[in-house]
């Protein structure tokens, strides 16, 4: 036996005991990836490296045997530097998507590939489940939601983005009022929740999928926050909310409405009565068009609580503002009977924060726009308004990469109106008792949206004036916080990498991987709107959820963008416990390309960290000795004999792709 | 054609230097048109700057050489009158800091005669090996001080006592000559020129270790040495040389295909046994389970070359030359920008300066470094040049002996240019196993490569800084482990040119394309066109000024401007 220390701690080692080998015995964690234990060794990630504190050399632990007497560092900061590095080498060669670009983009970051497949699969139960992970308002985000994940979407290097929503409203539609999570006991924890909005809803949400009680308090009538007061009926109507908000009191959530903060209780008492707080107090106060006269114009958020099912004809409108509040009032407006509806913008379509599909669809029902134009001021003469405006140019861009507009002096002209709505931003109103950051919003530390003591808040609060899919992953990181807080799960603030191909943008149809063979070319299916003259007319609801069968085909056409072994990869495992970061060292990435000629398996070179493992099982374990290395340099790739596909004679004995420590070589399916 | 009497004999150089400059034609027409004298192909003397070069032996003696000489009648015919017109000396201070010990033989016999060796007092050694016991050459090996030459600098008798001591069903003795440095043609000069001195290394080495198998690997672009070695071993086998101690030794030649890491002794190895040549983890070193599974050492083809010498003149005359840490002789490669580029062997502890200045006439003014050790040694700036070369002392400065290359560079050149230009041998050579190496040396190629281009950022030093010596840290072989050298060097000698570029955007030495402007500088000029004319890409206007939006710095214009008017100048410094 030979006697050395790691870290200063003594341990034996046999005579075959690697240095590598005795601290995985003895559960000292020692990243690795070229080692194999079936296999010779390939010494070639340097990963695993120690130091030999006598000699100063670094050693790859996988490889030397400890000398007796021997001390070695492992855990000291210069190794963990020397190992940092290495992995981020690795990575700076590493060319993949770990994650589907449209999971990356969705700020739930909700496994879309996987209920996309469900969904293409005919499995829209399995399709919610894997939604409600992430999304427990699927009713509601399946029709407002932007969709940041369809303009990543990979599909749109070859013509439209995979209708990606699509597959939450059906799946939703069709077994919301079935399926009922797995509820663990409760502990004997509880929480309290300032408002029944999104955030508040997917924060109560997850902590009782985690056991712990939580109790909302709503200031308004009925729980939904913006969900009911700000998105008009006609995007959502309010029975499928209230279908919705349902299920949360069937799982035992507690809502009492007609209860305000500040005026029913304060911050300080809840703390002190409850294990945790959360504020999820949303951003309700309207924004000021900072123009004289302005009391005489509708403030565009109250306006919508009052009109969004339908109110008085608010004759000829005016909407000041570019953002989807702006929108949602023009379109109330028209639904309402006004005979003119203009949305009136400082800068141009091109800067409107709105989405494109909504102004798209105002237009369509008729609502004009002036762009380029500011308010300066609104009077009332005989019974109507006048607002004076002035003309705008835009400028260089500002702090957001937005062109500033920039008044032309002598460009004032006056409009006429019945009813002037700002629709020009709204931020939050909170009480004394918040800290708040510059832009007037709470501020709380994001890794786990905790404010001070135990109180937490997140949402619109914390971010300003967001998306509901956001306030939802704000709702679910807090509950997180909560979580660790309370000691109910050891589960660490994530810390994930992500290596990705790049923006669609840059990439044309040849760097697309494609797994299945058939991936549809069809065209994205069209969502089933409500004819034009009654969306004017009426506040049903705009469009029809797509069917089952549409759903299927529109599935066909994901390509599956993310990496066959995203969980199963030891270069992202390892790059995230060792802090290795993605882009740390610039580099140009291997020109080589995946293969997929194969029927069954994938050669991606990209992904390739050329560690051997895979020729050297092939050779030793499995005798066929198919796989080799070849060329030099950066320029290394492994390859069968003559760059020919891998042999269809090989017996896809998969060993080589149970060795893979990334996602080189791998099955075609992904499981 | 006449042929003064008094020529006894004619000795044309052939070896690989001698034939590229020409060496052939003089040969053939030597033999036409002196076909009544002896006119033997020797190897080299050395000079590359006069070669071909033919040396003209008289009755009485006297030895003539002749340089830069061609297959002309008028030549051949100066030569056989023994004419001044190409008679060459050889510069005196040349003479004076030249100690000719491994290559005394080179240039003066014919490398493919057994005999001529023996003459000149080839197989001395091995006589003398072979009537002591093996112990005994070790020990003389071992009090030589002689180190391995191949760069590594590892003692030669402690390897070699180490195969001895094994005890197994075969030993093997590997000559490494698989010279991969860019410009050091050291161990091909030697090989060519006297190759039975190299296999006479081999043979005491193999009885001193009881190694019954000699291979030599020599990379395949060497076909002239691996024809007089095979002509040499064929020789051996016929005088019997290779029955040593009833044994019958086997020896052969294995032609490298061109990847130089295949002059690490594990990659060797691999590459012998069939394998793709990669480095292993050692230990196990080779002495101890090396080619097949057996103990093998693996000397470089001038260590081999100095053996007989110790054996035949005695340990202690060998290490009365040299330093107290490196003993003997040493030959480099000289070349760069000097006058006298070559092939040299000065005894250990020369210093830079006689070596640089001396024997190969660089210009003091125009000198601003050398770079020792090849693609993986380091510059040295021209303030040291007081070093004695040595193991140690090269060591110490960052540089490494390796296995002789010697590069002067001029004040002239860029030195963030000259790191690039190594680093994208060593960078495409690594054989792309051990990470650090394969992608590290990738990475600091790129960032070379944009600070030349003008692109570099001030974090681009802070990334050389950090990553060269993780990959020295973080390699399993001498390539990856002396990949930075010339980068790390380099910053730390003339960091103020890597600021120049990174945060001036200006190169000092004008070389770097991108931060430079051509100019021409009116007063002179005398309006004769020839630039405008010449310019291939028309940046040049009529009244003469440069675009250097267009201009491409392909010098054109430079060169041929009568009134040497046009110039390169930093960029944005003059406003035409």
């Amino acid at each position: 036996m030979t006697k050395f220390k790691i870290d200063g701690k003594e341990f034996e080692a046999g005579p075959e005991q690697t240095i590598l080998s005795v601290a995985e015995t003895n559960g000292i964690y020692i990243p690795t990836l070229c080692y194999n234990e079936t296999i010779s060794r390939t010494t070639s990630c340097f990963v695993c490296v120690v130091k030999d504190a006598k000699t100063g050399r670094f050693l790859p632990s996988c490889s030397a045997y400890p000398a007796e007497g021997g001390e070695y560092e492992s855990s000291s900061e210069e190794v963990a530097d020397m190992r940092r590095t290495a992995l981020e080498l690795l990575l700076s060669e590493h060319a993949g998507d770990c994650e589907a670009p449209c999971t990356i983009a969705c700020p739930a970051h909700a496994k879309v590939e996987e209920y996309v497949r469900a969904g293409r699969e005919g499995e829209f139960l399995e399709s919610l489940k894997i939604i409600k992970k992430r999304i427990p308002l699927p009713m509601s985000i399946g029709r407002v939601c932007p969709r940041f994940c369809e303009k990543d979407c990979r599909k749109n290097v070859t013509g439209n983005a995979v209708a990606i929503n699509d597959f939450k409203r059906l799946a939703a539609d069709l077994f919301y009022d079935s399926y009922m999570e797995e509820l663990p006991p409760l502990t004997d924890k509880k929480v309290a929740i300032i408002g029944a909005g999104p955030a508040g809803l997917a924060t109560a949400y997850h902590l009782r999928l985690n056991g712990v009680a939580a109790k909302i308090f709503e200031k308004k009538a009925k729980p939904g926050g913006m969900l009911r007061y700000g998105i008009p009926e006609f995007r959502l109507p309010k029975a499928i909310l209230d279908q919705e908000i349902a299920h949360f009191t069937e799982m035992g959530i507690e809502i009492e409405c007609g209860k305000e903060l500040g005026t029913d209780f304060t911050l300080t008492e809840l703390s002190s009565k409850f294990d945790a707080v959360v504020a999820a107090i949303g951003c309700w106060k309207p924004g000021s068009m900072y123009a004289e006269g302005e009391e005489l114009a509708k403030k565009g958020i109250e306006w919508l609580e009052i009109n969004n099912c339908g109110g008085e004809n608010p004759g000829r409108t005016i909407v000041v503002g570019g953002g989807n509040t702006a929108m949602d009032c023009a379109r109330t407006a028209i639904r309402l009977g006004a005979p003119t509806v203009t949305c009136c913008y400082r800068r141009t379509e091109n800067e409107m924060p709105a989405e494109a599909i909504e102004v798209h669809e105002a237009k369509e029902e008729g609502v004009k726009f002036e762009f380029l134009t500011a308010p300066l001021g609104i009077r009332q003469e005989n019974n109507q308004l006048i607002m004076t405006c002035q003309r705008m140019e835009l400028g260089e861009p500002d702090a957001s990469g937005r062109h500033k507009p920039i008044p032309i002096a002598g460009s004032e002209y006056e409009i006429e109106a019945d009813t002037i709505i700002a629709a020009i931003g709204q931020s939050t109103d909170a009480t004394e008792e918040f800290g708040l950051n510059k832009y007037g919003n709470v501020r709380v530390d994001l890794g786990n949206f905790l404010m001070i003591g135990n109180i937490f808040a997140a949402g619109d609060c914390v971010s300003g004036a967001a998306t509901v899919v956001e306030a939802v992953a704000a709702g679910r990181k807090a509950a997180l916080g909560i979580l660790r807080m309370l000691k109910l799960t050891d589960e660490k603030p994530e810390r994930t990498i992500n290596v990705s191909r790049g923006h669609w943008r840059g990439l044309s149809k040849n760097d697309l991987v494609f797994l299945r063979d058939d991936v549809s070319d069809e065209e994205r299916t069209p969502l089933d709107m409500l004819p034009l003259e009654k969306r004017v007319s009426t506040f049903e609801e705009i469009s029809r959820t797509m069917k089952p069968e549409e759903i299927m085909a529109e599935g066909k056409r994901c390509i599956e963008c993310s990496c066959t072994a995203k969980d199963d990869c030891k270069l992202k495992e390892h790059s995230e416990a060792c802090g290795a970061r993605v882009d740390a060292i610039p580099g140009k990435k291997p020109t080589k390309s995946y293969d997929t000629r194969h029927p069954a398996i994938i050669h991606d070179k990209m992904k390739c960290i050329k560690c051997g493992i895979c020729v050297k099982v092939c050779k030793e374990v499995v005798k066929a000795n198919l796989l080799s290395a070849k060329e030099r340099g950066f320029k290394t790739e492994i390859a069968a004999a003559y760059g020919l596909p891998l042999p269809v004679s090989c017996t896809e004995c998969g060993e080589c792709i149970e060795a893979c420590p990334v996602g080189a070589l791998d099955w075609k399916i992904k499981k | 054609m006449m042929v003064n009497n008094k020529i006894k004999k004619i000795r044309v150089g052939t070896a690989s230097c001698g034939l590229a400059a020409g060496g052939t034609a003089v040969l053939e027409a030597l033999r036409t048109h002196a076909s009544d004298i002896e006119i033997d192909e020797v190897g080299c003397l050395g000079h590359c700057y006069a070669e071909p070069m033919v040396e003209v032996i008289t009755n009485d003696g006297k030895s003539f050489l002749y340089a830069g000489v061609d297959g002309k009648d008028k030549t051949i015919a100066s030569i056989l009158n023994l004419e001044d017109k190409f008679r060459f000396e050889i510069p005196a201070i040349r003479k004076s800091k030249e100690l000719l010990k491994v290559l005394k033989m080179a240039g003066h016999i014919c490398p493919t005669s057994f005999d001529e060796y023996v003459e000149h007092g080839g197989y001395i050694a091995l006589k003398t090996a072979l009537a002591n016991p093996p112990e005994w050459a070790i020990e003389e090996i071992k009090k030589s001080g002689l180190r391995g030459r191949g760069g590594g600098g590892f003692p030669t008798g402690l390897k070699l006592s180490f195969l001895a001591a094994k005890k197994a069903e075969q030993k093997i003795i590997v000559c490494n000559a698989d010279e991969g440095d860019p410009g050091a043609f050291m161990d091909r000069s030697l090989m060519e020129s006297v190759p039975h001195q190299v296999l006479e290394g081999m043979l005491i080495s193999a009885y001193a270790t009881g190694a019954t198998r000699l291979i030599i690997y020599c990379r395949a672009e060497y076909p002239l040495a691996i024809k007089h070695l095979k002509i040499a071993i064929e020789q051996i086998y016929e005088h019997g040389l290779n029955k040593i101690n009833d044994h019958e030794l086997d020896i052969m030649i294995k032609e490298g295909a061109g990847a130089f890491v295949c002059g690490e002794e594990t990659a060797m190895i691999a590459s012998l046994e069939g394998k793709r040549g990669t480095p292993r983890f050692r230990p196990p070193f080779p002495t101890d389970r090396g080619l097949d599974g057996f103990p093998t050492s693996i000397n470089n083809v001038e260590t081999f070359g100095n053996i007989p010498l110790i054996i035949k003149d005695g340990a202690e005359a060998y290490a009365s030359i040299g330093t107290a840490g490196s003993k003997g002789t040493k030959l480099f490669a000289l070349a760069g920008d000097l006058k006298y580029p070559g092939l040299i062997e000065v005894p250990m502890g020369t210093t830079l300066n006689e070596i640089v200045f001396g024997i190969g006439g660089a210009d003091p003014d125009t000198v601003k470094a050398v770079q020792t050790g090849g693609p993986s040694g380091g510059c040295i700036p021209k303030s040291l040049f007081d070093t004695p070369v040595d193991y140690d002392s090269l060591k110490s400065l960052g540089a490494i002996m390796g296995s002789g290359g010697m590069v002067v560079i001029s004040t002239e050149r860029c030195m963030v240019e000259t790191a690039r230009f190594f680093l994208d041998f060593t960078h495409r050579e690594s054989c792309g196993k051990c990470t650090f190496c394969r992608v590290g040396t990738a990475r600091m190629y790129e960032t070379l490569e944009r600070i030349v281009a003008g692109d570099g950022k001030p974090e681009d030093l802070d990334f050389l800084d950090d990553i060269g010596p993780k990959i020295i840290k973080g390699s399993l072989c001498g390539l990856g482990q002396t990949a930075p050298n010339p980068v790390l060097a380099t910053l730390r000698y003339f960091r103020n040119e890597f600021e120049d570029h990174v945060l001036h955007g200006q190169c000092a030495a004008l070389q770097c394309n991108n931060l430079v402007d051509v100019i021409i500088y009116k007063d002179n000029c005398i309006k004769c066109g020839l630039c405008i004319k010449n310019c291939p890409v028309d940046a040049i206007s009529e009244d003469f000024v440069v675009d250097n939006s267009k201009c491409t710095r392909c010098n054109t214009c430079i060169e041929i401007c009568p009134k040497k008017t046009i110039a390169r100048a930093k960029k944005g410094a003059h406003n035409q």
